[in-house]
């Protein structure tokens, strides 16, 4: 039974970290804390479910639909909206943040109702089993895939092409950046909508195996923000590490102290991981 | 694009101010009006079942002005419901009903939704002496409080399991051991108390009895836990998301129960919608299914509901939305009785209310909770049927494995 929760926690723990990779990058290049982040995963969720339930598209494949469209309504929000106030301290992009989400929340409230609604594959809950002990289901394994393959492009598009030495420089020197020819605000926009891409995969692989609603996104924020402070900033593999130790640590816990301590959980981690080490796990020092 | 900036402010006011206030007007009868005040959950967790409970109201309202409204003392009153968003938020809501009392000067009260939201709204009630008519709050601790304005049409919450326990244990082979899980809530928890007393009069051994985080979505350390027990039913106290996750989680983790049954959520569409195929065989609990058969005050029957309803909605009535009915016949009736609007004499006629609406009979106990049970459902071929007791169908027990269907 040990070996099946904490199974359940590794295959969580790669939602969350996935979750968590469009904070992270966020956060890590612009240093915007992006309230409205579970927001964006909830807009992923309604995507899908939209192509599904219109459509008939398999979640799976209006995956990538998702991320483009998310990937446009992020890059326009940072081009035409956070730009205008980059330059101002960090709670006016916070109240942005904050407004963008209330904003969202609420169009999605009047588009969708406050109904609870759920993309129903056929194959939604089959399973497979090793040996009587282990009970793994397929889409939580699909998810988790997904998740570990999405960090691995991020990875490869920061270190390996131009545009992601461009997000570096910018997020290690503004000014060195733009002295060399980077268009910091296309360079922004490009990593905000990035960022929010990875938040609308999230919101699809997290409609097919949750029900959704358009207030789902407030939890969904702080969990990713506890993942991304956990992990560290500032590196890729970072969210990973922060999302399976939550999810593992989510299942451990609630298996032993009661379903209803998770969240004391997962903020109890956070606040050791401030303590023990400020950085996060993989955080790197400056 | 300074333009653009003012059209998006523009847009964000006006979805907040959407969100916070929903209220509507019937113009007619200008003069002659009967004001209840209602503070529902038009957004926030409880929502979607709010809306039932919105709906409904609506319905009969419009049914009771369209037939030339209430008589009071020879003159004919229109009834107007003045809706608030509670956003399902306990103080929020009790701050609403204080503002229906004292600015819209409702003359009489309605329910809003959820025990836990219940509890602090009839408390102003008492505190103004405005009886209020509640239809979506069922725990004990409601009518407990020796509060003389407060009635309510759902039977006792730590009954609710009652049936379907007495149900299970008429089974063979005798079932020995079940399991009961409760969300973190009032009514959960009196559910909950209940369902462990009368399992264990009955001689079933409760195994596990806990409580779960429903804003969690995460059921698989539960289930997990529930596979390695096995016992041989489920309960659940909880709400139509929780109960979604559940079953969705109990197939993904191929845990086969031989009954899984749940208090919210079976007899609504959307939780059949949800799970699909998976839905099948699980078991409800309501204090009223659409195939009851009942005369009516608002509506003629209980099928003449269902069918207006359905032409209106476009959805299947549940338990919720008969309820609802339920808390308009009452004052309906009590004010026709009372022949004033005068709020001391309209409660002493509402607690002698003794009617036959399409809910069911009427009569409330001394307490203010309607005297009543609940039936069992169960979901079979898609459709929600009343299995016990003497249902249209018979119940299926115990429900076939995941695998083998």
């Amino acid at each position: 039974m040990l070996l099946q929760i904490i199974i359940n926690g590794i295959l969580k723990g790669g939602l969350y970290a996935l979750m968590a990779l469009g904070m992270s990058l966020i956060w890590g290049v612009m240093d915007i804390i992006n309230i409205a982040h579970g927001a964006f995963i909830m807009l992923g969720a309604y995507c899908s479910y939209w192509f599904f339930s219109l459509l008939g598209v398999d979640p799976f494949i209006s995956l990538f639909l998702s991320i483009f469209i998310l990937f446009v309504i992020g890059y326009g929000i940072q081009r035409y909206l956070i730009n205008l106030v980059i330059r101002a301290t960090i709670f006016i992009t916070l109240i942005l943040a904050f407004g963008i989400e209330i904003f969202i929340n609420n169009l999605a409230l009047v588009m969708w109702t406050a109904d609870v609604r759920k993309i129903q594959v056929p194959y939604g809950a089959s399973n497979f089993s090793i040996g009587n002990f282990v009970t793994i289901p397929y889409v939580r394994l699909g998810a988790f895939l997904i998740a570990l393959i999405i960090a691995c492009v991020f990875y490869f598009i920061l270190n390996k092409t131009r545009l992601g030495r461009s997000i570096r420089a910018t997020s290690q020197d503004l000014d060195a950046a733009r002295l060399v020819g980077v268009d910091v605000a296309k360079t922004y926009a490009l990593t905000f909508g990035l960022g929010v891409g990875a938040a609308g995969a999230a919101g699809t692989l997290w409609a097919i195996l949750f029900p959704i609603n358009p207030m789902m996104g407030g939890i969904l924020t702080l969990k990713s923000f506890v993942v991304v402070i956990i992990g560290g900033l500032g590196t890729m593999f970072g969210p990973i590490v922060g999302g399976l130790t939550l999810g593992v640590a989510e299942a451990l816990g609630s298996n032993w102290f009661g379903t209803t301590y998770e969240n004391f959980i997962s903020f109890t981690i956070l606040v050791l991981v401030l303590i023990f080490l400020p950085r996060g796990i993989l955080g790197k020092s400056e | 694009m300074k333009t653009g900036i003012k059209w998006l402010k523009g847009l964000v006011v006006s979805g907040i101010v959407l969100g916070l206030v929903v209220s509507f007007n019937i113009p007619a009868y200008a003069k002659n009006v009967i004001k209840l005040g209602c503070a529902m959950s038009f957004t926030g967790k409880k929502s979607r079942t709010g809306k039932l409970y919105v709906d409904s109201l609506k319905l009969a309202t419009a049914a009771i002005n369209k037939a030339g409204g209430i008589k009071v003392a020879g003159k004919a009153y229109a009834i107007k419901i003045v809706f608030y968003d509670d956003k399902s938020d306990a103080a929020e809501s009790a701050k609403l009903i204080e503002k229906l009392i004292v600015e819209d000067k409702v003359n009489f009260l309605l329910g809003p939704y959820s025990s836990g939201v219940t509890i602090p709204d009839s408390l102003v009630a008492q505190r103004y002496k405005i009886p209020m008519v509640e239809g979506g709050g069922a725990s004990g601790k409601i009518f407990s409080r020796k509060n003389p304005y407060i009635f309510g049409t759902l039977p006792s919450a730590g009954q609710y399991f009652g049936t379907t326990l007495s149900m299970l244990t008429g089974f063979k082979p005798k079932p020995k051991s079940i399991a009961i899980i409760f969300g973190d809530d009032k009514f959960d928890l009196s559910v909950a108390k209940g369902a462990k007393k009368n399992a264990e009069k009955l001689g079933l051994k409760v195994v596990l009895y806990e409580k779960i985080s429903e804003s969690s979505a995460d059921f698989n350390t539960i289930l997990t836990k529930v596979k390695s027990l096995a016992p041989d039913a489920l309960l659940m106290a909880g709400h139509t998301e929780g109960g979604i996750n559940l079953v969705q989680q109990a197939k993904e983790l191929n845990v086969n129960l031989k009954m899984i049954s749940l208090t919210v959520g079976p007899s609504e569409a959307d939780f059949r919608k949800s799970l699909g195929k998976n839905a099948e065989y699980i078991f409800g609990v309501a204090s009223w299914s659409p195939q009851m058969n009942f005369k009516g005050i608002i509506f003629k029957s209980t099928k003449d509901f269902v069918a207006k309803f359905k032409a209106k909605y476009n959805y299947d009535p549940d338990y919720h939305n008969a309820s609802a009915v339920a808390e308009i016949a009452v004052l309906k009736n009590a004010i026709e009785k009372a022949g004033t609007l005068n709020p001391e004499k309209v409660r002493n006629a509402i607690a002698k209310t003794n009617i036959e609406t399409i809910y069911g009979p009427v009569r409330f106990n001394p307490n203010g909770q309607i005297k009543g049970s609940s039936v069992v459902l169960q979901i079979q071929g898609g459709q929600v049927y009343q299995v016990y007791p003497k249902g249209t169908k018979k119940p299926i027990y115990p429900m076939p494995a995941w695998k083998t269907r």
